[in-house]
């Protein structure tokens, strides 16, 4: 089966595009090929660039974004919002009962004992650490992807430390100033309340008594690849962006140091991975984390977002369960279904994947990035074995998946418009109730063809339009 | 506010306003020395490099060319404009979320523009531009710090690096070029005299308070205690006692309190004349290690929170 192309069907323009379209072309390929050289340097000014590692820091590059945006109806996203939402609190749900709830799920033989034991984003440690609201992944950004039918479906869970929405709100600011006859003429849903919702999502998971939690944004630091994003928040929410160091624990509460002393937090938005956030539990040799914060989450006096341990339900092994959780939890059918998934582990499976090794794509379950596929119709024969001996060594390490041809958006590359493939990573916020930003991050891939869209290889992001077309309830973009 | 952003905002004030002075004196001396051929040029390379602080730590031979480099684009020199400028811009990068965007695109832009490849060159081809465009891109960092900086803790403590290392530069201007100054009359003395004020932009504002008699120990006066002139030592610890004001609060007065109160009372009711008489150096000296004194109480009252503590980190629930 071919690609979906999102803008152009078997009718031509599709109609939610045709405004757009028409606007681009009047425009013309030269404006845009000026305007794009613009859009370089207002993300060079801001600093919004992402460092690459062995360059010097004058030479970080500036967010790849692509002028064409990219346009979700209000139908569709109405369906697309509803699924996440399901999703999500069946993931809550499973992390909670995993941690404190007695396992149940695993009891009743939904997902087996032995694959939650040897994920690698199992932890131990996090038994017994509370979670108010049971709100464990505060922030989850799901990876979705249109198959050739044009059916959204889950690619991948990101539960742990999600990257990505600040480029979704400085995408939108960059496309008012860079496009603003674009914006005139469709009703766009805005993205700018983020904050504010991230922090009362935050501010209603604090630990029981505290009225007026301090909540912080804790980072690794400057050198951090994604610390533009970590800051980005912290201005956006009003809240301070603390490192390691900044903070201490004493007698199980932690504290940060400021000029009039030390100061209790209540809610850490940590942007620091599990292993790096207590040196004492956790990595020895971490500088990153505050020696004491494990056990003043056990202890209930702080809460950490997200929550100790996610990685055991975005695990990729754990994935291909997550529709039979939907119906255990919920009761209901998946909105968005999975990518047909084949397991490793299971014998017969095992087959049915070496005979058509060369159909399907074989993820690593520890990876994200985008590193480690191996995507069976592109790689060469010594590949393929390579690939196969190391499934029959450690099956546990890996799943396979068909291949999903992503669905194709106009992008413009080398002064034209062109077809590249895309995804879509909506961004789902838990707090009191569970809210999503209305689109999220496009990322698209640029090298033609390719159908990895990461940014540290070769992607880059478009602007993404949620149509609001609910009558008499517009809201006017900026 | 967090003590580490405190000290970033503290450094800086103090990187930006120590780039300026750099290109500052580099440009007088530069300039100086076309205009007075006669003049033992490596003794007066060796003096800037001694202002600066970085005499000891200097590898090349003492003349235009390789001085001008190392103060302005050699990495390796952690007081070069480059690499104060570099971290300066390292530190706005993590106060992004404290400091106006206005102001981190002055600091990035700056930063940008020195990163260029072919900086260094333009040094040969039109020194005077470009040490001209460092002091203006200095000058539009500080001058966006004042137009969109709320004067929040922040403000003050950027203020403060601000402040202290003028104060700081000033003092050590005067040490080093006193010692070869006080005795020189002429024509020389009076070039010499010139340049000092001009190494600190003071030369016009002196001619307008004074005049163009130039006499030595006037323009020591000026530069000590001038209560008007922003750049003088005693309007510096005036504006710094200031802050610390308003950032101490209420309560007792705190070594830090006391520390800045005594090194301005000491500048503001000294006597110019038995200065010179009783020793202009030691006197410097004394007021440098005071003003030394002040940055170090305030470090250890506003950026060392909790580091006291006997930690009960490891108990567990």
């Amino acid at each position: 089966m071919g690609s979906f192309d999102e803008v152009r069907g078997p009718d031509g323009v599709r109609p939610h595009y045709r405004v757009l379209m028409d606007r681009l072309e009047e425009i013309g390929a030269e404006e845009l090929a000026d305007r794009s050289a613009l859009l370089d340097s207002f993300f060079r000014t801001l600093g919004i660039t992402f460092a690459v590692s062995g360059e010097e820091n004058g030479m970080e590059r500036t967010w790849p974004m692509d002028l064409v945006p990219r346009i979700i109806p209000g139908d569709e996203w109405r369906m697309i919002e509803a699924g996440l939402i399901q999703r999500v609190t069946v993931l809550n749900r499973f992390l909670d009962d995993l941690y404190v709830g007695g396992q149940q799920a695993v009891n009743d033989g939904i997902v087996p004992r032995w694959l939650i034991e040897s994920s690698a984003g199992y932890v131990r440690e996090a038994h017994g650490i509370p979670a108010p609201r049971g709100s464990r992944c505060v922030v989850a950004g799901i990876d979705l992807v249109r198959d050739g039918a044009g059916v959204y479906r889950v690619l991948e869970d990101n539960l742990r430390v999600p990257s990505g929405i600040s480029y979704v709100l400085e995408n939108r600011v960059a496309m008012t100033r860079i496009l603003p006859v674009g914006f005139a003429s469709h009703t766009i849903r805005p993205v700018d309340h983020y904050g504010a919702s991230l922090l009362r999502a935050l501010r209603s998971i604090a630990p029981h008594p505290v009225i007026d939690p301090t909540v912080v944004v804790l980072t690794p630091g400057v050198a951090n690849s994604a610390y533009f994003e970590h800051s980005f928040l912290a201005r956006q929410m009003g809240i301070e962006l603390v490192e390691g160091r900044d903070l201490l624990v004493d007698d199980r509460h932690v504290y940060m140091r400021t000029t009039q002393g030390l100061k209790r937090v209540d809610v850490i938005y940590r942007r620091v991975n599990d292993e790096f956030l207590d040196p004492v539990v956790f990595r020895q040799d971490s500088l990153l984390g505050v020696p004491g914060l494990h056990g003043a989450a056990r202890a209930g006096t702080v809460t950490l977002a997200n929550a100790i341990g996610n990685g055991a339900a975005d695990d990729k092994g754990i994935y291909p369960y997550v529709p039979a959780l939907i119906d255990y939890y919920l009761g209901e059918e998946p909105i968005l279904p999975n990518v047909t998934t084949y397991l490793p582990w299971e014998p017969d499976q095992l087959e049915l994947i070496l005979g058509r090794i060369d159909q399907l794509v074989i993820k690593p379950v520890g990876e994200a990035g985008g590193y480690g596929i191996v995507i069976g119709n592109r790689a060469d024969e010594a590949t393929l074995s390579a690939v196969a001996m190391a499934l029959e060594a450690d099956p546990r390490g890996y799943i396979a998946q068909e291949t999903i041809q992503l669905s194709t958006h106009p992008t413009f590359v080398d002064g034209r418009l062109e077809p590249r493939h895309v995804d879509l990573r909506p961004f789902v916020l838990s707090g009191e109730t569970i809210e999503v930003v209305p689109g999220g991050l496009t990322r698209v891939a640029l090298n033609e063809g390719s159908l990895i869209v990461n940014s540290s290889q070769g992607g880059g992001s478009k602007d993404t339009w949620v149509l609001d077309d609910r009558v008499g309830d517009a809201v006017t973009p900026r | 506010m967090l003590s580490r952003h405190a000290e970033d905002m503290f450094w800086l004030g103090r990187y930006i306003e120590r780039a300026e002075d750099t290109a500052r004196m580099l440009d007088v001396t530069y300039h100086n020395l076309l205009e007075s051929p006669g003049e033992n040029s490596s003794r007066t390379w060796q003096e800037l490099l001694e202002v600066l602080f970085v005499d000891a730590a200097y590898p090349g031979p003492l003349q235009g060319r390789p001085v001008s480099g190392y103060l302005v684009t050699d990495r390796s020199n952690p007081g070069s404009i480059i690499a104060s400028v570099g971290r300066a811009r390292d530190n706005a990068r993590g106060l992004r979320d404290r400091i106006s965007t206005e102001l981190w695109e002055a600091v990035n832009v700056f930063h940008l523009e020195l990163a260029r490849a072919d900086f260094a060159l333009d040094i040969d081809r039109r020194a005077y531009e470009v040490f001209r465009n460092i002091r203006s891109r200095c000058q539009l960092v500080s001058g966006v710090a004042a137009q969109t900086m709320p004067r929040d803790e922040g403000y003050r403590f950027m203020m403060l690096g601000w402040l202290l290392e003028r104060a700081e530069m000033t003092c050590r201007l005067l040490t080093v070029r006193y010692v070869r100054l006080a005795g020189s009359e002429g024509q020389l003395g009076f070039h010499a005299w010139v340049s000092v004020l001009k190494s600190v932009s003071a030369y016009e504002a002196y001619l307008k308070a004074h005049d163009a008699s130039l006499d030595p120990s006037s323009v020591l006066e000026f530069l000590l205690l001038d209560q008007e002139f922003p750049r003088s030592v005693l309007y510096c610890l005036q504006q710094v006692e200031r802050l610390i004001d308003r950032l101490a609060g209420s309560g007792g007065p705190t070594a830090m309190e006391r520390a800045i109160g005594r090194v301005r009372a000491r500048a503001e009711y000294c006597d110019i004349a038995s200065i010179v008489h009783s020793g202009l150096g030691q006197f410097l000296e004394d007021m440098q290690k005071e003003i030394y004194q002040v940055s170090e109480e305030m470090e250890n009252q506003f950026f060392r929170a909790g580091t006291d503590l006997q930690l009960h980190s490891y108990r567990w629930a």
